[in-house]
């Protein structure tokens, strides 16, 4: 291994190697070599909080799938590179994935710039590509179907939570959302909801995520007289407004996207801080046997969302290259929509969607984030939320829709 | 893996091109740059707009970005010329966040965090990706050879050796009858036109970017691909650029075989060694790979 | 958005606080600028440094926040010679330029280390916290003023030193010329290691303070990092006092970008008040010598 990188960097120094020849290569190879997948999760950057978890998932679930026997025989290798939350340095990850690696199948991409950068990558190479970002463009992105997003559509998951909240009697909601790729579209997705059933915007403030202050901004939300807040932010700017609301008396409904305060959260701050925080999340329907035993798998930490999500890249790759014969990319792309809709028996996990595709079932995946049905764009759909509230230091579910 | 080193050869054409940039401001001149990136994004977004709203050709949209990087390096450099080198290092800083936070938070202009996609590439989508690859390899070479021709010129004309004479002792300098203040306006001039340059080339390869990309940290590697190459010297931007290049994606490889650390201390790792080998060339070859020959300053 | 005094004096009162967290730093900053005339950028690393060792002492051993600011202190301020003597000191025959690059890089380097060790998690301070006081609808935070109160402390003890020791004296004899303190029998590479020691244990303490205030990851440092150079420049490279006023000018500025700018481009008002201060008073507000 040594030997091969000095060999490498031999060779990108002596550029006169690499114009000899260039083929993409064919992606035959024989039953003993491993399939390889990849995954780009932020490991350093403003990303640095989520991607460890993400990819850890993703580990577990290629573990899972090599003790069951592997796709066909052949055991699974996952790749991964940092992507240092930077669209150059994904891409360069992205570059050595595809080329070096020769993954299949590209997932946990966390930063929609990330994702954005490295789609026409994936989709030159036939790379299916599949991700937790929240921009609503990357679907409408010309990717001839590579690219699967697990993240559900932004202006979707605001309507949804708009009317959720007006049915529990919200009536002024502020807006206190961190400069991301959606935030201008959830202020309007929230205005016209929440304006069509006599309630309103209270207030509107977008911020800079990177601050440790943001008392002036706190002042504004006291000030707008309003019940309920939404915080569109991320963790560490979260964390810092919940404890500021909290010093500020802010008696209203404080409620935010679960992965902005995941169970982590509880480990920061304390419980009379977090008491009543209410969250929202894509959602498996709880009441079936496969979230409990989803739960068990991921051991006493609950799961945060997006490596929820990350567990379901991974599995869906695994079985949709079961499904298709051959681990191939564009098998891979082909075959996801027959491994997670249709009539098929429901699975929830890689080990029983292997056996069952190697008995010649029909399977139909339903994950960790939710029952994974695609649209023509890749985008999710027919997901339900859930809800939950804080109490005492843990989430209790207060209800699925 | 050949798409791979060829990509790679693009990247180091860019590095290249930014480390001549900034050898015209720092090396030559003495001027510290470290909000290099700001400009590098002034030419991505200049031209990116230009060619995807007004429909632009590219090579005029490539124009365009340099001259857009040169004219804010002009005004940049008539504000701070006159400060000493420590109010520069932070004022520069500051000027590339600033950069950074309105491209993220001019909506209407910029597209905000999501970013400019669909960018246009020379013949992108009438020739296979890999053949996009080697032709924008032709074309960032021959942006680095060029570049790297004229500079050298300037570097050895009266012009340069005035620029290094404000380098080694401004006030003498300015006792020998030069206009300090004007020579160093135009040699920022001429530094922030490459970088824009090279960064309206970075935006039709990539064919998308956004403000995550143009974070400080591609300012450092920049500043370390100079420091390895040899400050001052043209060649060693170019030759430090290819090192920052080996560097960074080795380092993926010898993360790789590590045992025993988990992934987030392998990206740890490999963050910390990049910082780490600044360190020690400043350290232990502050020449650079490749000194510089200079006839106006003999070394001890 | 502001509509009687009392929305001013909010304001006023939250730029106080939020820039009582940045003095600390921007006067390490200074201190080190005072006697080594370059600019440590990996103040930001030993910020960080000493919030993880603060965090370390109040959040896994139990100690209370008197007792682990000072080792903060200590930590980041041996983090901080540590640095210098290994990596900065060798580049000073360099040049200022040189040597800032380096520490540059030094931050990255102090944030990787942290990373290895710590990871990225979201870590919290092991205290309550507090709601509130209102005075006439304004309103002051105990914890942020018990806050502020511990960065006056720092920061006058550091005056104090400066003013009345022997030590303190033999400092500014240095900052002021280093070459006749030599003559004088000042030893100049003593001074600069107290000089560096005590800059890099003040920045340790302001981010343990940033800690207490919000929470701690690798990136803590660097978060506040512009606004703390920005307070060194307004207040005038090198000089302390004009450190902390610097730090309260950028406080005060970025709380008022929310009602003036928008609070996205807090960070710009920043950089906007280095660039007025550059062109109109190019020593700083407090700056002596230039």
């Amino acid at each position: 291994m040594m030997q091969t990188t000095i060999g490498r960097r031999g060779a990108l120094l002596g550029a006169a190697a690499a114009f000899s020849s260039f083929a993409i290569g064919g992606r035959a190879f024989s039953q003993t070599t491993p399939v390889v997948f990849g995954a780009l999760p932020p490991l350093t950057g403003a990303g640095g909080p989520y991607g460890p978890a993400m990819l850890r998932a993703a580990q577990g679930v290629v573990e899972a799938a090599n003790s069951a026997g592997g796709i066909k025989g052949r055991q699974i290798r996952l790749a991964f590179e940092d992507d240092q939350t930077n669209p150059d340095a994904g891409v360069r990850g992205a570059r050595k994935l595809i080329d070096v690696d020769r993954v299949q199948a590209l997932m946990g991409t966390w930063a929609s710039s990330v994702t954005t950068a490295v789609a026409p990558l994936c989709w030159e190479n036939r790379v299916p590509l599949f991700t937790v970002s929240g921009a609503d463009s990357i679907t409408l992105l010309p990717h001839q179907g590579h690219i699967f997003r697990t993240q559900p559509n932004s202006r979707l998951q605001i309507e949804t939570a708009s009317k959720w909240l007006l049915g529990k009697g919200a009536k002024r909601v502020f807006h206190m959302a961190a400069q991301s790729p959606f935030a201008q579209s959830s202020q309007d997705v929230m205005t016209a909801t929440l304006g069509a059933a006599g309630g309103a915007v209270s207030g509107y403030i977008v911020y800079e995520r990177d601050k440790t202050a943001f008392r002036s901004e706190v002042d504004t939300i006291m000030k707008s007289n309003s019940d309920t807040v939404m915080l569109n932010g991320y963790l560490p700017d979260v964390t810092i407004l919940l404890r500021e609301l909290y010093r500020a008396g802010f008696d209203g409904r404080r409620f935010t996207f679960a992965y902005a305060a995941p169970a982590s959260v509880f480990g920061t701050l304390p419980n009379e801080v977090t008491n009543g925080l209410t969250t929202f999340q894509p959602s498996p329907d709880l009441n079936s046997p496969a979230f409990t035993r989803l739960k068990a798998a991921f051991g006493s930490t609950e799961v945060d969302p997006y490596s929820a999500q990350v567990h379901d890249h991974a599995t869906m790759a695994i079985l949709a290259a079961a499904q298709g014969g051959d681990a191939t990319g564009s098998v891979i792309r082909d075959n996801v929509r027959k491994i997670c809709q249709g009539d098929g028996e429901k699975v929830d996990n890689v080990t029983d969607g292997l056996r069952l595709i190697a008995a010649g079932r029909a399977v139909n995946f339903e994950g960790a984030s939710g029952p994974c049905e695609f649209d023509e764009r890749g985008d999710i759909r027919g997901t339900k939320f859930r809800y939950e509230i804080a109490e005492g230091g843990a989430y209790r579910v207060l209800e699925l829709v | 893996m050949d798409a791979y080193l060829i990509a790679m050869l693009v990247f180091a054409g860019f590095y290249a091109l930014m480390a001549l940039g900034l050898n015209v401001i720092w090396g030559l001149t003495g001027m510290v740059n470290l909000g290099l990136v700001g400009f590098f994004a002034l030419g991505a977004y200049a031209s990116a707009l230009l060619t995807t709203k007004l429909f632009w050709p590219m090579p005029l949209g490539w124009a365009a970005g340099a001259v857009v990087a040169a004219a804010a390096g002009a005004v940049m450099a008539l504000i701070v010329a006159r400060l000493r080198g420590d109010y520069l290092a932070i004022v520069t800083l500051g000027f590339a966040e600033v950069i950074r936070l309105t491209a993220s938070n001019e909506i209407w202009l910029t597209n905000g965090t999501d970013g400019i996609s669909g960018i246009p590439g020379p013949w992108r989508g009438d020739v296979s990706p890999p053949e996009f690859n080697l032709i924008y390899l032709g074309i960032v070479w021959t942006a680095v050879a060029v570049v790297f021709v004229l500079l050298a010129r300037l570097s050895h004309s009266p012009f340069g050796r005035v620029l290094r004479a404000i380098r080694e002792d401004e006030d003498v300098a300015a006792v020998a009858g030069k206009p300090v203040l004007w020579f160093k306006v135009r040699a920022f001039t001429i530094g922030a036109a490459v970088l824009g340059g090279a960064g309206a080339l970075y935006a039709h390869y990539n064919a998308y970017i956004a403000p995550d990309g143009f974070a400080p940290l591609l300012t450092i590697y920049i500043v370390l691909a100079l420091t390895a190459g040899g400050v001052g010297a043209m060649r060693g931007a170019i030759i430090g650029a290819l090192f920052v290049i080996a560097l960074l994606e080795s380092t993926r490889f010898l993360s790789a075989i590590i045992p025993g650390v988990s992934p987030v201390q392998k990206a740890a790792l490999r963050e910390g060694a990049i910082a780490l080998s600044l360190i020690l060339l400043l350290r232990f070859r502050p020449q650079g790979l490749i000194p510089e020959k200079t006839r106006t300053k003999a070394f001890p | 958005m502001i509509q009687d005094w009392r929305d001013l004096a909010q304001v006023l009162l939250n730029g106080v606080m939020a820039g009582s967290v940045l003095m600390l730093p921007a006067i390490g900053f200074n201190c080190i600028f005072a006697v080594l005339r370059y600019p440590n950028f990996a103040i930001a690393g030993f910020a960080t440094a000493g919030a993880f060792a603060g965090w370390v002492a109040n959040a896994v051993y139990g100690w209370p926040v008197g007792l682990a600011l000072p080792l903060a202190f200590l930590v980041a301020g041996l983090v901080s010679l540590t640095a210098e003597e290994l990596a900065f000191r060798p580049l000073r025959p360099a040049g200022p330029l040189t040597v800032a690059i380096a520490s540059v890089a030094m931050t990255i380097l102090l944030e990787n280390i942290l990373r290895f060790s710590f990871g990225n998690d979201l870590r919290g301070y092991d205290l309550p916290i507090l709601r509130d006081w209102r005075f006439d609808g304004i309103r002051i935070n105990p914890q942020q003023l018990q806050n502020t109160g511990y960065a006056i402390v720092a920061a006058g003890g550091l005056f104090l030193l400066l003013g009345f020791s022997r030590l303190g004296r033999a400092m500014r004899a240095v900052a002021d010329n280093p070459v006749l303190a030599d003559i004088k029998g000042v030893d100049p590479n003593r001074i600069a290691r107290v000089a560096v020691f005590i800059g890099g244990g003040l920045a340790g303490c302001g981010g343990m303070l940033i800690g207490i205030d919000t929470s701690i990851d690798p990136l803590t440092g660097f978060r506040v990092v512009l606004s703390v150079f920005a307070a060194a420049v307004v207040g005038g490279l090198g000089s302390i006092p004009g450190a902390a006023l610097g730090a309260m000018v950028v406080g005060v500025g970025e709380e008022m970008a929310g009602l003036v700018l928008s609070p996205a481009y807090r960070t710009v008002t920043a950089f906007l008040a280095i660039l007025l201060v550059l062109m109109f008073r190019p020593q700083g507000i407090l700056g002596g010598r230039n």
